[in-house]
């Protein structure tokens, strides 16, 4: 009976320049502090041991700074056993940082540069694919099938990279056999790269990053507790929650006259959550004119509670009509200024930039008008 | 539309119960009542009624409801085109809306199809103002304003134009426009100028920046990375090199060859020095052998030249001799012509001096002879020459000017015409003496002759014997004498000049001259005949001539013979000459041949005797040959001896260039991998020093950053600018409704006015511009004013006018409207008041005005149709 936890892409380092400046250094943090968040799981879980199938930093160059912190903090949590692979991120292409880590690496951390068997256990081999370049071009896991292990080993492989077209880098050509664990008689796979969770088979399995860095997946950030009974048994796997925070994105689906403000506030998860959650409200459907405003202003009030908050607002229509208007105005100058942005807002003869940038105008005069007093 | 009926109850005041104003006719009516009875309640129960939809509980219809509460109820009874209805709504309890048909009492529309049924009436259907025009107390406009908005500076301000178009906006809904337009205008040129440029500190502007900030941060350390891959990169190559050139196998091997190339060096070097001894010794004999070979040759060909030179030498004595003989006689035929034209010019010369001497003698006969006559000659020049001298002497004697002896002559003329004339002017005297007394008078001694004429010139002493002495006197003027007297002198004194006494002595020597003169003539010819080339040339001739004659004079020889000979002499010379220049060449050829001869035969010696030095005595010469000839034979086996020592070590020849640039090669194999080493040591240290520098600044992370946050700047920007785009589209939609809406009233509006006005102000005339519609000018009393200041009545009035000038176009459009007016004129005094009512009735022709007024006796001159409110309970 093994057990041990699985994870990866950690991407320690990484600075969300595309998020609001004061964010960033959470976020940051949140990623530094997964590796305790880990430690604490495996501890919680009575396994000793942690599978990194790389990524586990965000760059070839890491500052020094960085780099010593978290193998500082691997370091605190021995007895725990820390097995990094080199990923597409921080391949072995990246000298620079195998070289400053193997410098400072400590006792209960194994950098696994070099695709040959590791004993982590008694009877438990980790067969490493370390990624050699940023896209190798081939399938690294190869090796493992012609690797030899004494009988009634438990053989544990970890990789990095894509299977068939599952790849954060959209190029695909070094693809990782999906059949692998069989071909290779591994009784697990233990993969990195995908950001979300993902089971290929029985005995090969994507983590997902611990903590996730993007709207993309809208999973948990999680590690995998795989237990293995004994060599050939099948895994028995288990997700654990490491994320400090939730990267969301809801629906939120509006029907004509659908109150929004109230189909929104239903959609928001409890209140404390939301400051450790970012959160991407997607709209869809109808809505009117005052409807629309409506959901803005109760999007922009609830945007405060969050950690981050979009919305999304692409696929959401505005429909108008003659009460509408009359919102505005029942005669006069400004309903015809109104009528005539409805009116090009609907003209198929406009491009579509044009008709939403008329539409858009409606909206607007229509928030002015309720604005000011009749 | 006409309001024909208006019905309240249970509205504000009137809590439980209800009134009625009924039978509102065309034309003007007046409601007058006292402030409080409720005038003002009407005015906002109908305006809700036509404004407010029944089921919404606004401000406006809060206000309606009584304190007590209650449900407001409202009605209307209205005629229009279509026929006559009745409007009811009530609100909050029991909220409705209904639209009964008068005529028929049928109910035409209920709730919201009533309300569409109003807002149709209301709306005209065009999309137009307001349909109903009211004016309220003390405001130009139905909608409320605020106190700190009619206090404003803007308000203070207001013009005639904004009386006039405020007030025709606030019926087609401006203000909101206004203030919807400034919100987004605000909006708007927060981020952008006028001109849709960014604003400088606006946020746009500083979404820009920050964009452009991230693309250049972006662009540098993209550079970086780049760079820092690049130095990752050559680091991995140079250690991958260093590794394999540090690699020890490698270096041993490179030593070992090395090693290897310096031993077989060695060997090639050694084989080399023994070879080159051994071609050395080779060398030295093939040089002695071929030494003694040519010195044998040489000696033979000397002992042959010998022989050759020996034989030519004979041939060359034997020609040198016959040479000396050929020129000898050469010599001798030559000196002997030369003889001969020396006898030759002696005799020619001989001849010569004799006829010279013969010439010269038949000379000096000849001027001996002639020297005689020449002397002759002389001679009697000599005495032709004195004849003339003495001529010339004597002729200077006797020479005088012919001119002043003519002038002698013509003063002589002269004289004796002056003589006569005085003789005719002196006075006379005649004495007749009687006889006897003849002589007793005398002048002086002398006695006046009897009966002559005595003349005198200026006195006359008359000595009378016995008697005394006779004074007589002439007493003529001096002067009648001058002109003789100056002739007289002049006479005397040319004579004097001449050398004569007279001019008869003058005619003699003029005579004598001329005689003497052909003397000389006579004498000089003869002079000239005997000397043609005058005296001294014919002594120079006498003294040739005596000269020449001087010498002998003896004939010893015959001239002609000599001459003969002469010729003979120089043709004798001549031809010794010739033949003289003939011998002269052979001679010149007979001693060149010597020379070449001689020096043919000096040459031949010379060699023969530098031979003779060579070869040695002639005795010895045998047995040198021989022993010349046995040294070559010695040298020519040592020398093979020697080639057969070096010809085995040739073919066995090591390649020592080979070897060298062997060693050589490994040698600077180890040598570049050893610089190699240091250089990559090098490059490494500079590698690592950029890579350590770059990744403690994290660039690629920073990198990383910099693409994600220009992405999110590039979306802001994006954003912004769809922002710009909206609102810069909804401001535009805002003015080209807005003025849509001026062009299609505002304009016909002020045309409607400004007859109104005319009626209102007769003291008061407005100018607007056609184009922006602006008063220009106010004039008043014949004076122009400020146009932006008006009185509040006026400005009340205005505003009166406006809505009746509106009215009017919408009348005049089809659309008749009521206007009604709520205490609309407190700020107007009586006189303007009665004007308005003139103004009033005279609109009423066309349309329905109501009047709701406290001012009772005011308004008692406005006539029209007066209205009651009364009591009224709606039926159940």
């Amino acid at each position: 009976m093994f057990r041990f936890l699985h994870s990866s892409d950690l991407h320690i380092g990484k600075r969300f320049g595309n998020l609001p400046e004061d964010l960033r250094g959470r976020l940051r943090e949140a990623r530094h502090g997964v590796l305790g968040r880990l430690a604490d799981q495996a501890r919680a879980n009575g396994t000793s041991t942690i599978l990194l199938a790389g990524d586990t930093f965000d760059t070839e160059t890491p500052t020094p700074a960085m780099l010593r912190q978290a193998l500082a903090e691997m370091g605190h949590h021995a007895p725990l056993r820390w097995i990094v692979l080199p990923g597409n991120h921080d391949s072995l292409l990246a000298d620079q940082l195998w070289e400053a880590a193997r410098g400072v690496v400590p006792d209960n951390v194994t950098l696994a540069l070099r695709a040959e068997p590791l004993t982590v256990a008694t009877g438990v081999v980790v067969l490493p694919a370390p990624c050699t370049t940023r896209r190798p071009g081939r399938d690294l896991t190869e090796w493992m099938s012609s690797a030899a292990t004494a009988d009634g080993t438990i053989r544990l492989g970890l990789a990095h990279g894509a299977i068939q077209d599952f790849s954060e880098d959209a190029a695909a050509s070094d693809v990782i056999a999906p059949d692998r664990a069989a071909r290779a008689g591994l009784d697990y796979l233990a993969l990195g790269d995908w950001h979300g969770q993902v089971t290929v088979n029985d005995r090969t399995r994507y983590s997902g990053t611990p903590e996730p860095d993007r709207f993309k997946h809208d999973k948990p950030g999680q590690a995998l507790l795989v237990s293995i009974a004994g060599s050939g048994s099948l895994p028995e796997i288990t997700p654990v929650d490491t994320a400090a925070f939730a990267w969301r994105t809801m629906p939120l689906h509006l029907l004509g006259d659908e109150d929004s403000a109230m189909a929104l506030d239903a959609l928001l998860p409890a209140a404390p959550l939301r400051r450790q959650t970012l959160l991407r409200i997607a709209a869809s459907g109808r809505t009117r004119l005052g409807g629309r405003t409506a959901l803005v202003a109760s999007a922009e009030t609830a945007s405060h509670d969050f950690a981050h908050f979009e919305l999304d607002e692409t696929d959401l229509a505005t429909d108008c009509e003659s009460d509408d208007l009359d919102l505005i105005d029942r005669a006069g100058a400004l309903r015809e200024a109104a009528q005539a942005l409805l009116t090009e807002s609907d003209d198929p003869a406009r491009s579509a930039v044009e008709r939403d940038i008329a539409r858009a105008a409606l909206v607007r005069l229509f928030s002015y008008a309720e604005a000011v007093e009749p | 539309m006409k309001l024909t009926a208006l019905r309240l109850h249970n509205v504000k005041r009137f809590a439980g119960r209800g009134v009625a104003i009924e039978g509102i006719s065309d034309g003007v009516n007046v409601l007058s009542a006292a402030n409080e009875y409720g005038k003002s309640t009407c005015f906002e129960a109908l305006h809700a009624l036509f404004f407010q939809p029944h089921t919404g509980t606004p401000k406006a219809v809060q206000l309606l409801r009584p304190y007590s509460g209650g449900n407001p109820m409202v009605e209307a009874d209205i005629a229009t085109d279509d026929g006559r209805y009745r409007l009811t709504k009530q609100y909050y309890g029991g909220k409705r809306a209904s639209v009964t048909d008068l005529a028929s009492g049928r109910l035409v529309a209920q709730a919201d199809e009533a309300e569409a049924f109003i807002t149709g009436l209301i709306r005209g259907g065009t999309g137009g103002p307001a349909g109903l025009l009211w004016v309220r107390q003390g405001i130009t406009g139905i909608d409320k304003r605020s106190n700190a908005e009619e206090d404003s500076e803007k308000r203070v301000r207001e013009s005639l134009l904004s009386s006039v178009q405020g007030e025709v906006e606030a019926l087609t809904g401006g203000r909101r426009m206004a203030e919807i337009a400034a919100a987004c205008e605000e909006e708007l040129y927060r981020l952008v100028t006028a001109t849709l440029r960014p604003k400088a500190g606006g946020r746009y502007a500083a979404a820009l920046e920050e964009r452009d900030k991230w693309f250049a941060l972006e662009q540098r350390l993209a550079t970086e990375v780049t760079t820092l891959r690049d130095a990752l990169d050559k680091r991995r190559i140079a250690l991958t090199r260093l590794a394999e050139l540090e690699n020890p196998d490698e270096d041993a091997a490179r030593r070992a060859a090395i090693a290897a190339a310096d031993k077989a060096l060695e060997a090639a070097k050694s084989h080399s020095e023994a070879l080159k001894a051994a071609e050395a010794e080779a060398a030295l004999a093939a040089n002695r052998r071929d030494t003694a070979a040519r010195i044998l040759s040489e000696f033979r060909a000397a002992l042959q030249r010998a022989e050759d030179l020996r034989h030519q030498s004979s041939l060359a004595q034997s020609r040198r001799d016959e040479a000396n003989a050929n020129r000898a006689g050469a010599i001798a035929a030559n000196e002997q012509a030369i003889a001969s034209v020396q006898v030759a010019e002696q005799d020619e010369h001989e001849a010569r001096d004799l006829l010279a001497r013969l010439d010269a003698a038949l000379l000096a006969r000849d001027a001996a002879e002639r020297l005689t006559d020449l002397r002759q000659r002389l001679d009697q020049a000599d005495a032709a020459r004195k004849q003339v001298e003495d001529s010339e002497a004597a002729l200077a004697l006797l020479s005088l000017p012919q001119q002043t002896v003519d002038q002698l002559q013509a003063l002589e003329i002269e004289l004796v015409g002056l003589r006569a004339a005085q003789a005719a002017s002196l006075p006379t005297l005649r004495l007749d003496y009687v006889d006897g007394a003849a002589g007793s008078i005398t002048i002086g001694a002398e006695a006046i002759p009897d009966a002559t004429d005595v003349s005198f010139a200026t006195s006359l002493r008359l000595d009378i014997a016995g008697i005394g002495t006779l004074a007589l006197r002439s007493n003529r003027p001096p002067q009648s004498d001058q002109a003789l007297d100056r002739a007289e002198n002049k006479k005397s004194s040319m004579l004097a000049v001449l050398g004569v006494d007279s001019l008869a002595g003058a005619h003699q020597r003029l005579a004598a001259a001329r005689e003497k003169n052909t003397e000389l003539n006579l004498a000089r010819q003869r002079l000239t005949d005997l000397a043609p080339k005058g005296l001294p040339h014919l002594h120079e001739e006498i003294a040739r001539l005596a000269a020449l004659s001087a010498g002998n004079l003896e004939l010893k020889a015959d001239p002609e013979q000599v001459r003969t000979r002469l010729a003979a002499a120089t043709q004798q010379v001549a031809a010794t000459r010739n033949s003289a220049r003939e011998t002269q060449p052979l001679r010149s050829q007979a001693d060149a041949a010597v020379v070449t001869a001689e020096t043919a035969h000096a040459a031949l010696q010379a060699e023969l005797a530098a031979l003779d030095a060579i070869l040695g005595p002639e005795n010895d010469r045998p047995s040198r040959e021989i022993s010349l000839t046995a040294e070559h034979v010695t040298q020519k086996s040592l020398h093979d001896t020697a080639e057969a020592r070096a010809i085995p070590l040739r073919a066995a020849a090591h390649d020592l260039a080979g070897a060298e640039a062997t060693l050589n090669r490994t040698r600077s194999v180890q040598n570049a991998a050893e610089q190699q080493v240091g250089q990559l040591r090098v490059t490494l240290a500079d590698l690592n020093g950029h890579i350590q520098a770059r990744s403690d600044n994290a660039v690629e992370e920073a990198w990383r950053e910099a693409t994600e946050s220009l992405a999110a700047a590039t979306a802001r920007v994006e954003r912004f600018e769809t922002e710009i785009a909206v609102l810069d589209r909804l401001l535009k939609a805002l003015a080209t409704a807005r003025s849509a809406a001026r062009d299609l009233y505002l304009k016909p509006v002020i045309t409607e006015l400004l007859p109104l006005i005319g009626l209102l102000f007769d003291d008061i005339s407005i100018v607007f511009d056609e184009n922006t519609l602006l008063p220009q000018s106010v004039r008043r009393n014949g004076q122009d004013e400020d146009v932006d200041r008006l009185s509040g009545g006026m400005r009340e009035q205005l505003s009166v006018l406006t809505r009746l000038a509106f009215a009017r176009l919408l009348a005049r459009d089809g659309r008749p409207t009521p206007v009604i007016l709520d205490d609309a004129l407190v700020y107007s005094d009586d006189d303007r008041i009665e004007r308005m009512f003139d103004a009033l009735h005279r609109q009423s022709r066309d349309q329905q005005i109501l009047v709701f007024s406290c001012r009772q006796r005011a308004f008692a001159k406005l006539g029209g149709n007066v209205l009651q409110m009364q009591d009224w309970t709606p039926p159940a």
